[in-house]
């Protein structure tokens, strides 16, 4: 088998886990500020910050041990756009609240029947490649270039001068103090178990790309889970496959979608459901929409910033994870919340 | 209830058929006239074929259909038509016709090839169709040619991370024991800017060219294989060829840079 293969099969394991977990614990950054915000009720919130200590920790022990170089990633922008992360990552988190999920999120629904997600991810591809390369792309590039910052360091360790190792060891921790410190939560196995596994899947993204897709002639390209130019570029690839080849996106993206569909299945949670009307229909067109153009602006999604960003302690995941609780904010509580109907 | 007496209408309907099946066969007749290449139209691959009218059987390009990154497009290109016997590709020459330089490489092959298949990565400025032109030893022609849909600039690099030194670092990847007539593929890579001369770098100065711009290959002293390259050739070349040694020994794989600066790897190679 060769090593892109090897990538390929590793990415449609990782996709069947992500899938399988998110429908079987529900797992979900939206509905865990939603929760936080209106009920009070933060374990899914915390599922979440879990999922990012367990990635941020194993992902850097990968580092640590010379493994993978996560400065080479995606996120590790030196001079990205000081207008376009922040403001990207605002429209994403808006949009993720009318599209009541993020794309992910939209995968594992449309595996358990939703066809109102095969609207969202629709709308999310088609959005996303117009900003990557199509029409939107343009503005885009412009807006980026007017607004580049050279940036003193990649990532936060270079930042303050500290060793990788330590900032991860003393910020995991301090996540994880705070995720444990809720009984309700450690007695909910559905919330923590999602957020271990999820968790763990970053690094085992990061070890197909940067480990077994290794080779000395054509390395693949060094990436964890995302969710925003994968679901665009699984479109193109249903369209195109003819002249094109299956890469760790696209088959993580079919993995979840597969491995959602097993689990509902399994557990007769199948249901087909449809919009009630065309305002709920609008509403997860924008949503997607939103979230293709802000996830692409500000490099990556909840799961591909939030968590993959994260891990790698790349400034631009700060800025990106602050713009999109901001977007999401101004949608479940803020002055731009719509009314359920 | 039509009449059984022709109509002015018949007669008419009749005129505009007998017209319209005239117009088709003009058209039918006109269409091999116009179904020339496009290395028809590029200067470039007009030199290369001269008066010859290229065989459009036999040589097959393998590009994908579209790419996002135009500075590295994977192109195989491979022959499975008919040779005479004693005949064999000994030149294959690659275009991209809109590129702002159109030549992308020259490979030249000999018997110690084997098999003419090659690969490597190239930039592509803008979706263009890329041409190869293959030159057999007695002088058969053939010509294919492949569109690639280009999303994102390639001749402009955009990255400013750390540039290895150039021609640093040569990894070749050549089997130790070859079988006679069995040729066996060799994978080369080296790091080099491969620089164009249009791209503007930090200081807002265009970046000089910086190329490389010879490969060669030779077992035992005699060449054997030998790649011209020309600035489309993507940045760190990477080159897989074919070799079918006769005998054991040395190969020898050499680049040279239009700097006048060399780098060189040695593999010991055995035919059993």
């Amino acid at each position: 088998m060769s090593h892109t293969e090897l990538v390929v099969w590793s990415a449609v394991l990782i996709g069947l886990c992500f899938g399988a977990t998110g429908q079987a614990t529900g797992f979900c950054l939206m509905r865990g500020l939603a929760n936080s915000w209106t009920l009070g009720d933060n374990r899914k919130l915390r599922s979440f910050v879990l999922a990012m200590a367990v990635a941020l920790l194993g992902s850097q022990a990968l580092a640590a041990a010379g493994l993978v170089s996560l400065q080479d990633s995606l996120y590790a922008n030196p001079a990205p756009s000081w207008l376009a992360i922040p403001l990207g990552g605002a429209l994403f988190g808006y949009g993720m609240t009318l599209a009541n999920g993020c794309g992910a999120r939209a995968l594992v629904l449309l595996g358990s029947g939703n066809l109102r997600s095969f609207v969202v991810l629709t709308c999310l591809g088609l959005a996303a490649y117009m900003a990557l390369s199509g029409v939107l792309a343009t503005p885009r590039i412009w807006l980026e270039g007017m607004t580049t910052l050279a940036l003193p360091a990649h990532d936060l360790p270079e930042a303050i001068g500290a060793p990788a190792w330590l900032v991860a060891l003393i910020l995991g921790s301090a996540l994880l103090a705070w995720v444990f410190s809720s009984a309700t939560f450690r007695t909910s196995p559905r919330d923590w178990l999602g957020g271990l596994i999820i968790g763990i899947l970053i690094p085992a993204g990061w070890y197909a790309t940067g480990v077994l897709g290794h080779d000395d002639f054509e390395p693949v390209r060094l990436a964890s889970l995302t969710f925003i130019a994968p679901i665009g570029e699984s479109l193109q690839y249903l369209m195109l496959s003819t002249g094109t080849r299956l890469g760790f996106g696209v088959s993580v993206v079919g993995g979840v979608f597969v491995g959602a569909l097993a689990m509902a299945l399994l557990r007769r949670d199948f249901t087909l459901r449809a919009f009630d009307g065309p305002r709920q229909m609008l509403r997860s067109m924008a949503g997607g929409t939103l979230m293709g153009i802000g996830g692409v602006m500000a490099l990556g999604c909840s799961i591909g910033q939030g968590l993959s960003g994260m891990s790698t302690l790349a400034l631009t995941a700060f800025a990106a994870l602050a713009g999109i609780v901001v977007g999401a904010r101004l949608g479940i509580v803020g002055p731009l919340a719509l009314s359920k109907n | 209830m039509r009449s059984a007496r022709p109509t002015h209408h018949d007669a008419a309907r009749r005129r505009l058929l007998r017209s319209l099946v005239a117009a088709v066969a003009a058209i039918g007749l006109a269409t091999p006239a116009m179904a020339e290449g496009p290395w028809q139209r590029l200067d470039a691959a007009r030199n290369v074929l001269g008066d010859a009218e290229p065989a459009t059987q036999g040589l097959v390009l393998d590009l994908p259909h579209v790419s996002e990154d135009g500075a590295s497009v994977a192109l195989s290109v491979g022959f499975d038509g008919e040779l005479a016997d004693d005949d064999y590709i000994s030149r294959i020459d690659l275009f991209a016709t809109a590129n702002p330089s159109p030549e992308i490489a020259t490979f030249h092959l000999t018997p110690l090839s084997g098999k003419p298949e090659i690969a490597t990565r190239v930039r592509l400025n803008e979706t263009q169709q890329v041409i190869a032109i293959a030159t057999s030893h007695q002088g058969e022609r053939f010509a294919t040619a492949r569109e690639v849909r280009i999303t994102v600039s390639g001749c402009l690099m955009r990255n400013g991370s750390d540039q290895p030194e150039p021609l640093s670092n040569p990894r070749v990847s050549v089997p130790t024991r070859f079988s006679p007539g069995q040729p066996e593929a060799v994978r080369t890579l080296i790091n080099h800017p491969m620089e164009t001369g249009l791209r503007e770098g930090a200081d807002g100065e265009i970046v000089p060219r910086h190329i490389i711009e010879r490969f060669t290959v030779s077992l035992n002293g005699e060449t054997a294989f030998e790649a011209e390259l020309h600035q489309s050739i993507s940045a760190s070349p990477y080159l897989l060829f074919y070799l079918s040694p006769e005998e054991s020994g040395e190969a020898v794989f050499e680049w040279q840079d239009d700097s006048g600066n060399s780098a060189r790897h040695e593999a010991a190679i055995e035919t059993s």
